[in-house]
């Protein structure tokens, strides 16, 4: 597969997709990425989204330091969203969805908005006790 | 005294129809042009929040005032009668809820919801959350 190819590939992710340098600077990015946050290659990941990197950056440094993926789910700027980082030969790939977004309209929706946030968490709890329980069924002779 | 506390106040009057016909300066500031649309239009889901009370306010011909939440903020309202139907609406910001982080939505929910003199299911909700949430 050609790099141009490739290019376009990861440009029409329909999620938000970037790649980063040892630097966190900006290597490649989906479309998506691009129109919802307005940022393009070159630029610092951080420099326009405050007190992210205390929230995102321990998890890509997980990532970089064991060369292996890390999921998380992280809050920031209203949304729970699924972090994905993968460590690859060309830098370090951050997959972003957003799973729930807050909305404060009212206190009602606020209310219903965090049950949802709630559920994806607890859903999330449930998913990684049964990825223990797996585990240590296989261990069993 | 009172002329500058008046002038530094968000107003806006609406007529019977809940139209914006005088909007004061830092009004206009703070939401941009209004003069001439539907409230309920330039605020979308204010409705329910809000028109009851200028309801009660058109109906006893007497100010109303009131603590209400919309759209992340947490404002102090003021509904005066001035005849024909119409309302002057004044309001003072009194907190925002901050979305940016876990640790700022906490503090500020807590902050907005005792504002609101009314912890509601919200508060278990709340704690639950920040609790299972941390990254």
């Amino acid at each position: 597969m050609s790099e141009q190819t490739l290019d376009t590939l990861r440009s029409s992710a329909p999620y938000a997709y970037v790649v980063l340098d040892d630097d966190d600077r900006i290597v490649h990015l989906s479309r998506a990425f691009h129109d919802t946050r307005g940022r393009g290659v070159g630029h610092v990941f951080w420099d326009h989204l405050p007190e992210a990197r205390e929230i995102y950056g321990p998890h890509l440094a997980e990532a970089r330091d064991t060369g292996r993926p890390v999921e998380a789910l992280i809050f920031y700027a209203g949304r729970l969203k699924r972090l994905l980082a993968i460590p690859g030969g060309d830098g370090l790939a951050v997959h972003i969805e957003n799973l729930v977004e807050l909305d404060v309209t009212s206190l009602e929706t606020l209310t219903r908005s965090l049950q949802r946030l709630d559920a994806e968490l607890a859903d999330r709890a449930c998913e990684q006790l049964g990825r223990r329980s797996h585990a240590s069924l296989r261990a069993l002779p | 005294m009172a002329v500058t506390v008046r002038q530094e106040t968000p107003f806006v009057v609406l007529d019977e129809a809940d139209r914006i016909v005088g909007v004061g300066p830092h009004a206009e500031s703070q939401f941009g042009p209004l003069l001439g649309a539907s409230l309920w239009e330039c605020f979308p889901g204010s409705k329910p929040l809000f028109k009851p009370h200028y309801d009660s306010a058109r109906r006893s011909a007497e100010p109303v005032e009131f603590v209400q939440f919309y759209d992340g903020n947490v404002a102090r309202v003021r509904a005066v009668p001035v005849g024909e139907g119409r309302l002057e609406l004044q309001w003072e910001q009194l907190a925002r809820l901050d979305t940016l982080t876990l640790d700022s939505l906490s503090e500020t929910l807590d902050e907005a919801l005792e504002l609101l003199g009314d912890p509601g299911p919200g508060n278990g909700l709340r704690l639950r959350v920040i609790q299972g949430g941390s990254p």
